[in-house]
């Protein structure tokens, strides 16, 4: 087991087997986001966080359109049975404690997305001599970067005034959530090779 | 690795040296881990000191909680630790990690043996307030990277910066990896949700040593002075030519400082008195006291007012 992805090839590329596994549990995780955040907007009244929901979905999206290009895929059966399991993991789970169900469906989805921003840290999957101009590496360099800017809005959120009589149960939907995506992330990355559980 | 259980989080730890030996525990500042406390571990244990370090919430390999966390938690970290620790205990903290130990002697009266405050401050200055603010608003725009380019050249001389030049992306390389961006954001609006201490410092008994580096921008002479003012049995020890990170910059001076500051506590011969004195520029060397009739808060040598 190492920290990081590899070993790396002469020219400093991760290998085609790990690339895929990332890159389909990033399309799974993410995928489902733009999908939820598309129907999130339908029901969501508030107007500014109605802008907050489309600024993510198109993150999302950006991140959906750009890995199959940057990843190079190889054959990996195991997805057979890995995807299902992950597709069913990030479907919506309303929490208790909320004013409606609306509202607890709002928490459920900015509580993934914070959960998938924070605990997925991509880049730091790369070694340090991991090709700077490699696609595979300038997506997951994007993709973290990015995610910390997304987050922002995801804590005002969560933290907001309108929400601190709820303080509890959003925390307890974060933190679950937070769990949830920490586990799945380490697991796949252990199928890798990959031992992250010191370092997140 | 061991664990420290609070609550349904947990808190990395680590404890070297003799068992019966005194006790040292040193507190990370805000964006650091307890690896770095290395050679002050190796430097204390060499002379007997049982030294514990450890992640606060949210660093490193303790736990990091997904939105909230509160100064009480990490005080509260705190003194699970100690819990494990025979007297006599000494502790000390750089920074955040300073006005973490300083809340831990209030509440705590008559655990310790004495007290290091490094780089650290008992309320939150407007220029301190900003700084963070603006702090902040670098990790959310720019990430932990670009946090870090603003820390390094505020709080480490060009002395330690310039060798490191063309080695920059490495130094910063480990922070970024163990610091995950939303729990140092979590770190720093624990930082900035501030009550002040400054009432309560006078409680303080325990002797006292402040550590202020020379040229701190971060953290400058003033908010150290009012350390040193309100708490008794204190003393304010300039590092020449220091800045805020002097703990990473000068390891050697500063592990000697904390030896023979609790060599003296222990032999009675500890002598507060609120006073002021110059550091040595190398380990082992003599402090001197600060020139009477200048004014230690002043860059150039003003003459003091009285009063």
């Amino acid at each position: 087991m190492s920290m990081f992805l590899g070993p790396l090839d002469a020219a400093g590329r991760v290998p085609p087997g790990q690339q895929t596994r990332v890159a389909a549990f990033l399309l799974s995780c993410h995928g489902a986001m733009a999908r939820q955040l598309a129907l999130a907007q339908s029901w969501q009244m508030n107007p500014a966080w109605h802008a907050e929901l489309n600024a993510q979905l198109f993150h999302e999206a950006e991140i959906v359109a750009l890995l199959p290009r940057a990843t190079s895929w190889t054959i990996d059966p195991e997805l057979l049975f890995l995807l299902p399991g992950w597709e069913t993991s990030w479907l919506p789970r309303p929490g208790d404690g909320f004013a409606d169900r609306t509202q607890a469906m709002t928490i459920d989805v900015v509580a993934f997305g914070h959960a998938l921003h924070s605990v997925v840290r991509p880049a730091a999957l790369l070694p340090q001599d991991a090709a700077a101009q490699d696609p595979f590496a300038l997506a997951l360099r994007r993709i973290e970067f990015e995610s910390g800017r997304v987050m922002q809005p995801q804590i005002m959120f969560l933290k907001s005034a309108d929400l601190l009589p709820f303080r509890s149960a959003v925390n307890a939907a974060v933190e679950g959530r937070h769990f949830q995506v920490r586990k799945l992330w380490r697991e796949m990355l252990a199928g890798i090779g990959v031992d992250r559980c010191t370092s997140q | 690795m061991p664990f420290l259980a609070l609550g349904s989080y947990r808190i990395r730890y680590e404890l070297e040296g003799p068992e019966r030996g005194p006790a040292y525990v040193l507190v990370n500042g805000l964006t650091q881990y307890a690896e770095l406390w290395t050679a002050y571990r190796d430097a204390l244990v060499a002379k007997g000191f049982r030294v514990a370090t450890f992640d606060l919430l949210g660093q490193g390999a303790s736990d990091k909680p997904a939105l909230f966390i509160s100064q009480d938690d990490q005080v509260a970290a705190l003194a699970l630790l100690i819990d494990q620790l025979e007297p006599p205990i000494f502790l000390g903290g750089i920074s955040f990690g300073g006005l973490i130990a300083l809340r831990y002697a209030i509440e705590h009266p008559g655990r310790l043996a004495g007290l290091v405050a490094m780089s650290a401050f008992a309320e939150l200055s407007p220029q301190l307030l900003l700084l963070g603010n603006a702090l902040r608003t670098g990790l959310i725009l720019g990430g932990t990277s670009y946090l870090q380019d603003l820390l390094l050249p505020m709080n480490l001389s060009d002395a330690w910066l310039g060798p490191q030049l063309g080695n920059l992306e490495a130094v910063k390389r480990q922070g970024w990896l163990t610091n995950d961006l939303y729990a140092l954001q979590n770190l720093m609006e624990s930082f900035l949700d501030f009550k002040p201490l400054t009432p309560q410092l006078s409680s303080i008994g325990v002797p006292t040593m402040i550590l202020n580096g020379e040229f701190d921008f971060l953290t400058p002479r003033a908010l150290h002075e009012t350390l040193r003012i309100r708490i008794p049995d204190s003393a304010l020890v300039i590092i020449p030519r220091a800045y805020h990170a002097f703990t990473l910059e000068k390891p050697a001076l500063t592990a000697d400082l904390l030896f023979r500051f609790a060599e003296d506590v222990r032999a009675r011969t500890w002598k507060g008195n609120r006073s002021v004195w110059i550091a040595p520029d190398n380990a082992g060397g003599p402090l001197v006291p600060f020139p009477s009739g200048h004014d230690h808060l002043r860059a150039i040598p003003a003459h003091e007012v009285p009063g």
